[in-house]
This record gives C-alpha cells, structure tokens and sequence, in this order.
C-alpha cells in the first residue's frame, strides 16, 4: 500500500518533468527510425528481387530465392538492440537520477523520512518506479517492433514472437541495470551534477571504452549492430585484454545476446565473456543491491545541520 | 531508561548528543517538554537547535543518550514516534509540480490517514488555504508555502508537532496567522516545540524555553518565571547566558 503510494508519487513526478518527456520522446523516435532502416531496407530488397526475378524469368534462367526470406525476420530490426543501449540506457540513467534528485530539490526527503514508513520501503519503492520506467520504454519498443514486422511481408512464426520478446527482455534488464546504478549513485553522492556523472561516466565506459579493449571496436563502430560484432583481433595484447575484461563489458554481452536471439550474429562469433547472459543479470542484481543499500541509508537532512 | 507511563512528559531527553567524528553537534541534553506546551528553543545559528529536532523527528540517529517523544523511545521505536509527530522544516518546499491538493494527500496518505480527501479539505479550510488547493506549489510564495507546510505537518494530527523557524521569511500577517495557529493548537492539547532565533516569538507564544548555545543547553525554564517576561527582558536574558557561554 505505502510502496505503491510512492511509486505512483515518484512516477507522477517523472511524467511533469519535460527533461525526462524529452528524451523518452528522442527515444521513441529513435527507435521507430530504427524500425524504419529495417522496415525500408526489406521493402527496397524485396523490390530489387521482384525486379530481379521478371528479368530471368523473361531470360528463361532460374530464379533463385528471395534473399529476404533465408534470413530471420527479427534480423530485420538489427538496429533496435542498439538504440536500447545507447539511448534507452542513458534514458534510464536519467530518470533513476531524477527520481531521488526531483525529492531532494523539492526538500521532501526529511517530511518523508519523518513519517512511520520504514527507510527500506521507500528504497524498494523508488527502485519499483524506475523499473516501471523502464517497462515503459521497452513497451515502447515492443509497440515500434510489432508495427514495423506486421507492415512488412515477413513471415513471422510463434518462435519469433517469442525471440522479440526475449530480446525485449534483455533490453529492459540492460536499461534497467543502468537505471538502478543512477538511481544509487543519485541516494550515495548529493547534488544533480555528481550522481549523474557517476552514472554517465560509468555508462560511457561499458558503451565505449571497454569494447574497445576488448576487441579493438571504436565508438562508431560500437553504435553500428554489424561493426560491433567484430572478431577479436589476433594480437597478445586483445587476446588477454578479452580475458580480463570480457566479463565486465556489458554492452558486448547485451550485443551478442540480442544478435544470438534475433538471428544476425555472425557465424562461429564467440561472446567476449563465457557466460554473458550470467554476465547480464548479475549486474542488474548488482546495481539492484547497490540501489537499495545507497537509498535505505540516503541521507534525508538535505545535509548537515550548521 | 526513561520512563513510559501515561505521566511523562511529550519530549524528553536524557544525555542526547551527537558527534560527528571529533566535531560535537550536540552536547549531551537533557530536558523535558510537558504535554500541550509550547517549547521555544532559542539559539544562534549553528548552535544545534535543528540537530536536536532532527534527532528528535528520528531523521538523525544520537551517538550517546535517549529520548522519548510522546512516550516512545526515538531509537528502538522510531516508527511510533514518526507516527505520533509532525515536522514543518526551515524553508519547506514541497513538490513544486504538483497541487497543494495533491502534495496534501500524499503525505495523509504516507501519515496513514483513513479518509485522506476529507481531512485535507479540513486542514485547508482550518489555515484559511482552500482556495490555494488546486495551484501549482511552484507558483507559491514563501509566506504560501509555509502555509502549506503547516498543513502537512498537522493532517494526522500528531501528538508533537516540531517547527524548525517557523516564521522566518515570513511577513507580519503571516506570522500573526501562524502565532494564531499555535495558540490553537496548543489549546487543542498539541506540544510543539519550536525553534526560533526571534524573541517576539518566544514572548507571545512560548510557555517555557530552552537556550542552546555552541550545542550546549545554557538556560531552561518558564517564560512566566522570568520576570516582566517581556520581549526586552528575554533579549537581555538571551545574551547574558550567550555572552556566559561564549565566555567559558
């Protein structure tokens, strides 16, 4: 009763802050770009073949298949993993931010804190909002997702409703992994700027730096679904920075899960990290458990008394 | 162990302090508060006084000594106490998105209170606010939204009710308003201990006071025991015992 009384405050407040309406409206269209390429790229494939197949026809020469329909249907939403990591990630960093940064700035922290509801309570509530958050935003993709698969003339099979879903699914547990960090760094460090860059900077690393040591995978390359699949080079130096740092680059192991589910990862490409799916919840418990301690203890003075 | 019988006072301390590593915040204090008093604790800025009512409103825990607020200990029973007090901070905000309506019934409903519409109707009405209770808090002044917070600080009718500067920034008829309220509430069988740096405010409204100075308590007791307890004769009083302490 009392969580989902906080829940519904700490989401009423989301909704009125235009910060947070903004990028979840970026996101949106981003996403909905993304089902565009692939929706377009099939349309512009299929036109080629239907091209292709009235000219040997007429040659009298064999028509091959239609290439479209030798690759998964879901392969033509290669783009969307990417927009999740990218944009719905740092989306989730933000609204975890503001969830404690929107009381701390009203000053609402110490009338809560006086009031018989258990510290923990209020931690598992504000953790229940982001989480909400988050199921909004892969809502919001499935929903993109869908309409661009029904308009196009794939043939689509139960067992591929089922890999979207699965694949939803990861998206949300890799934004909201990112949310929770940003949701305990917000309660641990005070001030907007601090909690924030702490959530950011950690972000910046697993998107960025860490597959580039990993596998020699710049930053354009790392916002490109094909590129990021890369082999790792064949160097001393890739082979043991993989090893060492596999199991923590977390946007590769999200990569790989989400290319294995929806059918585009290349053939014999192995995942930086043994066990990336173990890799992939570990750190949403890890920053579920950083998120809860980090607000259970939130310091709710607004400060030190003078 | 301080005792839990229908007697004892609303607030009482026994050697509650507070350090923070080698920096002593509060001294230990021991003090009581009786029930439908109007305590006024007096110091300058810095002195501890909002310490002592964070410790009080269990939103900071004491490294030595006890206390009890209306009857229940503030470290082993910090839910009963949060359920019997209400807390007006210095420089309220509030949800500044939000209505005063939908501020309100959030904290009723957090408070526990049953039919939470009803008596925010009441609360508003009671401090002459209704017609701020479809606005934007955002959009309040200071004299507002010291209103406001009032009211979210009695809408469960708390036993103790803990103001922190309750007129500070405010103008002269809203701090009239308020003095008012108090009496009310006083009358009502409310103890509200107050912290203020205003001895016109102590004069009209205290019935006993405390003065805190460098986080120690220098002087307690009934304003009526001081003699011609008028504003004058508190300000002198207030900076012998202040001049005192600045002295040891």
């Amino acid at each position: 009763m009392t969580v989902m009384l906080i829940v519904r405050q700490a989401l009423s407040g989301i909704v009125r802050d235009r910060g947070v309406l903004l990028l979840v409206a970026i996101f949106a269209a981003l996403v909905a770009v993304s089902a565009f390429l692939g929706w377009s790229a099939t349309n512009a494939v299929n036109a080629i073949y239907g091209q292709a197949v009235d000219w040997l026809t007429a040659q009298g020469a064999v028509v091959p298949p239609n290439p479209m329909h030798q690759t998964p249907p879901l392969a033509s939403l290669r783009n969307l993993p990417v927009y999740i990591s990218f944009l719905g990630a740092f989306t989730a960093i933000v609204i975890g931010q503001e969830l404690v940064e929107t009381e701390r700035r009203a000053g609402v922290l110490p009338l809560i804190g006086s009031r018989p509801v258990p510290r923990g309570r209020v931690a598992v509530a504000r953790m229940l909002a982001l989480l909400i958050a988050t199921s909004f935003l892969t809502t919001v993709a499935g929903a993109v997702a869908i309409l661009a698969l029904l308009s196009l003339p794939l043939q689509m099979r139960a067992a591929d409703w089922g890999a979207l879903a699965w694949a939803l699914l990861l998206g949300w547990t890799y934004m909201s992994a990112f949310g929770l960090l940003a949701l305990g760094f917000a309660a641990r460090l005070q001030g907007t700027a601090a909690g924030l860059l702490a959530a950011t900077v950690v972000w910046l690393a697993i998107t960025f730096v860490l597959p580039a040591l990993t596998g020699n995978v710049n930053p354009t390359a790392a916002i490109n679904p094909v590129s990021a699949l890369a082999l790792v080079p064949d160097t001393p130096f890739f082979h043991w920075s993989s090893r060492l740092l596999g199991p923590v680059s977390l946007s590769e192991a999200f990569g790989w899960l989400d290319a294995r589910t929806m059918g585009y990862l290349p053939e014999g490409l192995a995942p930086r990290a043994p066990l990336p799916l173990l890799g992939l919840w570990l750190a949403f418990v890890g920053s579920a458990a950083f998120a809860f301690h980090a607000n259970k203890t939130l310091d709710l003075n607004g400060g030190r008394d003078a | 162990m301080i005792d839990a019988s229908h007697d004892i006072p609303a607030i009482a301390l026994r050697g509650l302090s507070l350090r923070y590593g080698r920096h002593v915040a509060l001294h230990p204090l021991t003090l009581d508060v009786p029930k439908a008093e109007v305590f006024g604790f007096l110091g300058h800025n810095g002195a501890g006084k909002t310490t002592t009512i964070r410790l009080l409103t269990t939103l900071l825990a004491p490294t030595h000594g006890a206390a009890r607020v209306a009857g229940y200990d503030i470290t082993t029973q910090a839910m009963q106490v949060r359920a019997n007090i209400g807390y007006l901070p210095e420089n309220v905000r509030l949800y500044d998105r939000f209505s005063t309506r939908e501020n309100l019934t959030f904290f009723a409903r957090l408070s526990g209170v049953q039919d939470a519409r009803r008596r925010v109707d009441e609360v508003l009405e009671r401090l002459g606010i209704a017609d701020l209770s479809n606005r934007r808090v955002g959009s309040f002044s200071k004299g507002m939204r010291q209103r406001v917070g009032l009211a979210q600080a009695i809408l469960h009718d708390p036993q103790v009710l803990f103001l922190d500067e309750p007129t500070s920034g405010l103008d002269p008829v809203g701090v009239r308003h308020l003095r008012q309220m108090i009496d009310q509430l006083r009358a009502e069988g409310m103890t509200i201990f107050m912290n203020t740096h205003l001895l016109s405010e102590v004069a009209s409204s205290c019935s006993s006071i405390g003065v805190l100075a460098h986080g120690r308590l220098v002087f307690h007791d009934k304003v009526s025991a001081i003699a011609g307890y008028d504003e004058r004769r508190l300000e002198e009083l207030y900076v012998s015992v202040v001049r005192q302490e600045d002295a040891v």
